[in-house]
């Protein structure tokens, strides 16, 4: 079992990195590691909760909740959130917020990292 | 260095590779980076593929575009999430992503 750090910046829906980010994650907890996810920028917008699944459009609230429940952390920059006007009581409950400290925490302890930039 | 790089766009070029010097480097083709895998352009495929022997791209991708995977350059190795998990742990220390 070892340490991966996913730093995921794009936007949420409809974009393929975003997607892909979540994928490889809950690939990396079926194999037993554990996964933390930072979001920021335009991917913080995937923390509101409420999200509508919609069948063929990408969403992040039904996705994260399920790696939530894999045991993935997840954290989102609270400066990035609240400057796109999502207040923390909407957020998605268990994911955490904080500020940019707890991404270079997670680099710093982890086996391997990934950073996917945003848009 | 051992470097995975995730290249998830058709439209990338091969300088950005030029500039990254990695004891073994590995080219891990996803999303629209796939086409890298599988398109001619003049006749010619894409230079990405002459950077490295280390070369492999996500089956998952292919698919949602309706590309078989007997169309991949033979190069390309062809696999999912969880071998890129593997490679991730296993083989490459550092990843980038362009």
């Amino acid at each position: 079992m070892a340490t991966l750090t996913i730093g995921v910046f794009p936007g949420l829906v409809g974009n393929m990195a975003y997607d892909f980010a979540l994928k490889l994650a809950a690939a990396a907890v079926d194999k037993g590691h554990k996964v933390s996810i930072w979001f920021s920028g335009n991917a913080t917008g995937s923390v509101k909760a409420n999200q509508k699944h919609l069948k063929d459009y990408s969403t992040g609230e039904k996705h994260l909740k399920a790696l939530l429940e894999k045991g993935v952390e997840m954290c989102t920059c609270e400066a990035c959130t609240v400057a796109r006007g999502i207040q923390k009581p909407e957020g998605i409950e268990g994911i955490q917020w904080n500020a940019m400290h707890w991404y270079l925490a997670k680099i710093h302890g982890a086996d391997r990292v990934l950073h996917i930039g945003g848009e | 260095m051992k470097l995975g790089v995730f290249v998830s766009d058709y439209t990338i070029t091969v300088d950005t590779l030029d500039r990254l010097k990695a004891e073994k480097l590995g080219i891990i083709l996803v999303a629209n980076g796939v086409y890298h895998a599988t398109i001619k352009e003049n006749g010619k495929t894409s230079p990405l593929l002459d950077k490295t022997p280390n070369l492999y791209v996500l089956s998952e991708d292919l698919q949602t575009r309706g590309i078989a995977e007997s169309d991949v350059d033979k190069r390309v190795k062809v696999v999912n999430y969880g071998d890129v998990v593997d490679l991730i742990f296993n083989e490459y220390e550092k990843t980038a992503w362009l």
